[in-house]
């Protein structure tokens, strides 16, 4: 049983046709639950995709949603929270730095991590490079935040394992459409496995990625566990007992 | 077994030839070693049953002694490492190669800081175009199948992203001897979508997870006689 706390519904503007959730894909690699967020809403249109999403995700029981949250549009993102968070189908927001044009640095940002904080679920945060240290670091200054670094920082995954070292509210999450070679396992072997999640990109990227990255880690049965499932119930509430 | 097994997906399929193979280390990484013996055994650890093996040696120092390496090995399909940074040189060795019996060269833009427009890589593409051999090729599939359109040339584009996949196409559909490495096609269709006779298992091993191309590959929607094209007959094809 795997849970998938990076996915996404919706279409994408690349040369591919991946606009539904694939569950014979999901099957597959024993993804159990997906956690989503529209592509719309993450790309181009918060309200537009976080209301397209509540609409679908109430015919899916294999899905949870993320408000989108763009912190450039806060009174708009509060009125989302406030609408969707209730309903038990969103149990996180999503938040991309790079498509708002929001750096974890950047005013606006601190401002949506302080509010997505004072909702009590937790953010998962685009980050790539060093800026998975500036999470930290927001992390450490807004109180009650409970943040997951997107991609662990991809190609900054050495910062990663600094960034979950100084902060104990920052989770992990791997997906990246590369897979540089012992990526996973040097990540593993400098972390607590109490904070590593599992995450594909998809249906931007096939499950394959991320699957293949973790499967060449070697994961102790009772990490993987914990990567797989235990940690994303934990930290997200949800009602999953295996 | 843990949630994470991947042999059971990848089957019994193995790759009879992985063009996408690297001797040697990078001096500005931690690892790995990327000794001969090391890069083997990674291979045989994934039904890997050979590689096209280039030097890094060769692509980062020196030419001949690098490509030496590899020609000494046993058991692999030798590719010639040319330095892009030595236009001259690229050639004199692309001949020296050919002499020998090298059916393929392959350049390495990125790791030289080398662009598409620079007048040597024209150069080195025209040369090989002419010597028959074969182009496995790093970089930007955007800019760098433009030094090799008109040529006739035979060229595997090792770096190929899924978010460049629409480009790869377009140019493919123009030039026959275009070819493309599976190992960044990782969106949910890419295999899928580029002509299976265009498309050649690259691993990067041992810089890069040998398992998630097998992964891919093994989880395709391609017909078995594709998987096999893929998996090496293309290579084979190519490279001998």
């Amino acid at each position: 049983m795997i849970v998938d706390v990076h996915a996404h519904w919706g279409p994408w503007f690349f040369t591919m046709d991946v606009a539904e959730a694939n569950l014979a894909t999901m099957d597959r690699y024993g993804i159990g639950v997906s956690i989503v967020s529209a592509t719309e809403a993450v790309i181009y249109d918060a309200a537009a995709g976080n209301r397209a999403l509540d609409g679908w995700l109430a015919t899916t029981e294999r899905h949870y949603g993320y408000v989108t949250v763009n912190p450039r549009r806060l009174a708009e993102a509060e009125r989302d929270l406030d609408e969707y968070l209730p309903t038990g189908r969103f149990v996180g927001v999503k938040i991309h730095t790079d498509y708002t044009g929001s750096p974890v640095t950047s005013p606006q940002m601190r401002e949506t991590l302080a509010l997505v904080a004072s909702r009590g679920v937790p953010a998962l945060v685009h980050t790539w490079g060093a800026t998975v240290l500036d999470l930290a670091q927001a992390c450490l200054d807004t109180p009650g935040l409970r943040a997951i670094a997107g991609h662990m920082g991809a190609d900054g995954h050495r910062h990663a394992v600094e960034a979950a070292r100084a902060c104990d509210r920052l989770w992990l999450e791997p997906c990246y459409s590369h897979a540089p070679a012992g990526r996973i396992a040097q990540v593993v072997a400098g972390v607590d496995p109490g904070r590593l999640l599992f995450g594909t990109d998809s249906t931007l990227i096939d499950p394959a990625s991320a699957f293949g990255a973790v499967a060449a880690a070697g994961l102790s049965p009772d990490v993987a566990e914990m990567v797989a499932w235990r940690n994303a119930v934990q930290l997200f509430g949800l009602d999953i007992t295996a | 077994m843990t949630a994470f097994d991947a042999r059971g997906l990848i089957g019994e399929l193995t790759v009879t030839l992985d063009v996408d193979v690297l001797v040697g280390a990078y001096a500005d990484r931690d690892g790995p070693p990327g000794t001969p013996s090391s890069v083997l055994a990674a291979l045989g650890a994934h039904g890997i049953r050979a590689g096209a093996v280039a030097s890094l040696r060769a692509a980062l120092f020196d030419q001949r002694s690098g490509n030496d390496e590899v020609l000494a090995l046993q058991g692999v399909v030798p590719v010639g490492a040319l330095d892009l940074r030595d236009p001259i040189g690229s050639v004199r060795e692309m001949e020296r190669l050919a002499a020998l019996g090298v059916k393929a060269v392959r350049l390495f833009p990125d790791e030289q800081g080398v662009e598409a427009g620079f007048p040597s890589v024209r150069h080195v593409a025209k040369r090989a175009a002419a010597l028959g051999l074969v182009v496995l090729t790093g970089g930007d599939v955007r800019r760098f199948w433009q030094p090799f359109s008109g040529l006739g040339a035979q060229v595997v584009f090792l770096d190929t992203h899924f978010y460049h996949l629409g480009d790869f196409l377009v140019v493919a559909a123009d030039e026959p001897g275009f070819h493309t490495s599976t190992r960044l096609l990782n969106s949910p269709d890419a295999l899928e979508s580029v002509p299976a006779d265009r498309l050649l298992y690259g691993s990067r091993t041992p810089h890069y997870e040998p398992l998630v191309p097998l992964l891919r590959l093994a989880t395709s929607g391609l017909k078995p006689e594709e998987i096999t094209a893929v998996a090496g007959g293309n290579a084979r094809r190519l490279l001998g």
